[in-house]
């Protein structure tokens, strides 16, 4: 079970003698259980790549925490590291290698042997329909075939957790399609999946709750039902452009948890 | 954690060495270039040479007054090397110095008027040989002219102390080491071990810092252009493991090349001190004894991590290649002064230069080259390398440790 508590996240800018202060992630708390997909909605510069990049422990809350079951992002950076896959879209891979070298390669810094890292390769490949390109050199695939590469190597060690910024960001139908079909199967089996988007209709399909995060601050937790409850609006929609957007259609402000 | 490291550097090395762009620079370009350099440089001189000694110089002579008698004896001489000789008069003079300023005429030789007293009187004389220092013809023909004055001086001053009744020998008072004996008894190969260490371990800081340059720039700035580092740091796997085997394939990139860069300087260094003669066929002749290629080993593998960490700190601190580039020359331009340093330095080097990082590990390796190093300055300058490596090392894991400096893009 993932737990985000209190998680804040300051930037210190400093230019021409004067220290400028963004605060990136303001006090956001959210659960996550397993077999659940949390989707976390938010416009650009919310605040969302920064939170999953502290869960992920690729950047240290500036006060806060995440557990994840027993463990916590400031003590135990390693075990979370070795439960959790994560992929940004701001992650790339080397152009210079191939799928299948990278499978390896990730599999290889993430302690597994040789025929554990086989069979997830055959598994993974087959689950993200990837054969057909697993021995091109990456710069040579469409943008599609890289995210699911990405995917793939994220999930090399069989995490127990996947944190997935923007997933489904720039994929042609088929490809996002085959994406979200695969993060429902994996949650499915018990593990827990969190995303971040802006594409309210993918949150919508496959996320089983959901936080609205806008300039740093999380105005809404919860299922479809509950944040709907909570509000005037009729649509996730509407609820996300009521915070981003107030005062246009659809976009009276709800009250906030 | 050294597991980590060596997956790491298998993938590194793989990235260097399976693209063909890489490795034509690395190893193929610094292998051809210089020989192709030397022997270009070589044909270029020779075919400069033999333009230079083919070519017939107009050699004009004003004779000064009342010298026709004796003027013979000079002329002859001078038909000795290969001139067209031009009488002049005294109002051309002036016409003909200029000729030789603009590089049409090649020598002027004045002779001072009624000179032939003073040879018959058996007294000195001086004859005035104008030319241009900057054009090849004409320093030739000055060279030439000198040679064959220098003789006819000679034979004209034997002839003066016949004359008298007297013995050449009386010119010579002693002769040194005109036996045919060896004098020189520096260790055999030491002598031209020390032509050589004036510059290769010049060239071999240059070649390991020029091609840890090649290699290491991309290893961390390009990654974190490219925003490949971030996948690798979310994964099981320690920020001194990825430094370990970012340094290592840095080092391995940067020896290979300098071997390969060494390898092309000997080959090439055929058609190069083919131009120096004799001493020349000797240096080409040198070589090391199993002790000594260990030695130079002990002192070049930590020197090439010392080089790589030093790239390494740049690379990382650098948000991309562009900027690590910028960076780093200054740190070039330190290294190639050391490098420099160590050429003009004596048997005996200063204390700082022993103490000095880099430089001590150069000096060692002049004294490898010369047979004459010891083994406490062999591992001093081998543990001064690795030490000053280690603290290189740990601030790029600091610097790996802050988010400022990994994710400034």
């Amino acid at each position: 079970m993932l737990r985000v508590e209190n998680l804040r996240k300051v930037y210190k800018n400093r230019k021409k003698h004067i220290t400028e202060t963004v605060e990136a992630v303001k006090d956001v708390t959210f659960e996550c259980i397993p077999g659940e997909i949390f989707g976390l909605l938010g416009p650009n510069g919310a605040g969302k790549t920064t939170t999953l990049r502290c869960i992920s422990t690729l950047i240290k809350p500036s006060s806060g925490n995440v557990f994840m079951d027993q463990y916590n992002v400031l003590e135990d950076e390693k075990i979370i590291r070795s439960r959790i896959g994560f992929l940004t879209s701001d992650m790339k891979l080397d152009g210079f290698f191939t799928p299948d070298y990278m499978m390896d390669y990730f599999g290889a810094l993430n302690k597994m042997n040789r025929d554990d890292i086989q069979s997830r390769k055959n598994y993974l490949f087959n689950e993200l329909q990837m054969s057909d390109f697993i021995h091109k050199k990456i710069d040579k695939l469409s943008t599609g075939m890289k995210q699911k590469t990405a995917i793939a190597i994220s999930l090399i060690h069989d995490p127990e957790m996947i944190i997935f910024d923007e997933p489904t960001n720039g994929l042609d139908v088929i490809t996002s399609k085959s994406v979200t079909d695969f993060l429902k199967k994996y949650a499915q089996e018990g593990k827990t999946v969190v995303i971040s988007t802006h594409i309210m209709n993918v949150a919508e399909k496959i996320c089983d709750r959901f936080g609205i995060l806008v300039e740093g601050e999380l105005k809404e937790v919860g299922s479809l039902e509950d944040i709907l409850d909570n509000s005037s609006s009729d649509s996730l929609e509407d609820v996300f452009f009521g915070y981003i957007l107030p005062g246009t259609e659809g976009g009276e402000a709800p009250h906030a948890q | 954690m050294l597991s980590d490291s060596i997956i790491i550097l298998k993938k590194e090395l793989r990235r260097i060495f399976t693209d063909r762009r890489m490795v034509a620079m690395l190893v193929l370009l610094p292998l051809l270039m210089l020989p192709v350099m030397y022997s270009v440089m070589a044909k270029m001189g020779a075919s400069r040479d033999s333009d230079i000694t083919s070519f017939r110089s107009t050699i004009c002579i004003y004779e000064g007054a009342g010298n026709e008698e004796v003027m013979g004896l000079f002329i002859e001489a001078m038909a000795a090397i290969n001139t067209e000789l031009e009488i002049i008069q005294l109002s051309e003079i002036d016409a003909v110095k200029l000729a030789i300023t603009e590089k049409d005429k090649e020598l002027l030789l004045v002779m001072p008027d009624n000179f032939h007293e003073d040879l018959e009187g058996c007294s000195t004389f001086d004859i005035a040989v104008y030319f241009n220092s900057t054009a090849d013809y004409s320093l030739y023909a000055y060279n030439r002219i000198r040679e064959v004055m220098d003789l006819l001086n000679g034979e004209i001053v034997s002839e003066r102390i016949l004359k008298q009744d007297l013995s050449e020998e009386i010119l010579t008072v002693f002769t040194l080491n005109e036996s045919p004996m060896q004098y020189d008894l520096a260790k055999e190969g030491s002598v031209i071990g020390k032509i050589i260490s004036i510059l290769l371990p010049f060239f071999i800081i240059i070649y390991l810092f020029v091609n840890s340059m090649k290699v290491g720039l991309d290893t961390v700035a390009g990654e974190k252009e490219r925003g490949t580092l971030a996948v690798t740091l979310v994964n099981q796997v320690s920020r001194l493991s990825i430094v370990i085997g970012k340094m290592m394939s840095v080092m391995i990139a940067a020896i290979v090349g300098a071997a390969s860069s060494v390898v092309g300087l000997i080959i090439g260094s055929k058609y190069f001190m083919g131009m120096f003669g004799a001493s020349g066929a000797a240096i080409s002749s040198y070589s090391m004894s199993t002790i000594h290629i260990l030695q130079f080993a002990i002192v070049i593998v930590p020197l090439a991590v010392l080089v790589a960490s030093m790239v390494l700190i740049v690379s990382t601190f650098a948000r991309n290649t562009k900027e690590g580039q910028g960076m780093i020359m200054p740190l070039y331009f330190v290294v190639m002064i050391m490098g420099m340093a160590t050429m003009q330095t004596g048997d005996v080097a200063p204390k700082w230069m022993l103490s000095t990082p880099v430089i001590n590990s150069l000096l060692v390796l002049k004294e490898i080259l010369m047979q004459s190093a010891s083994w406490s300055g062999i591992v001093t300058a081998s543990l001064s390398s690795i030490v000053f490596a280690a603290v290189l090392i740990y601030i790029t894991l600091r610097m790996f440790s802050s988010e400022k400096i990994l994710f400034r893009i």
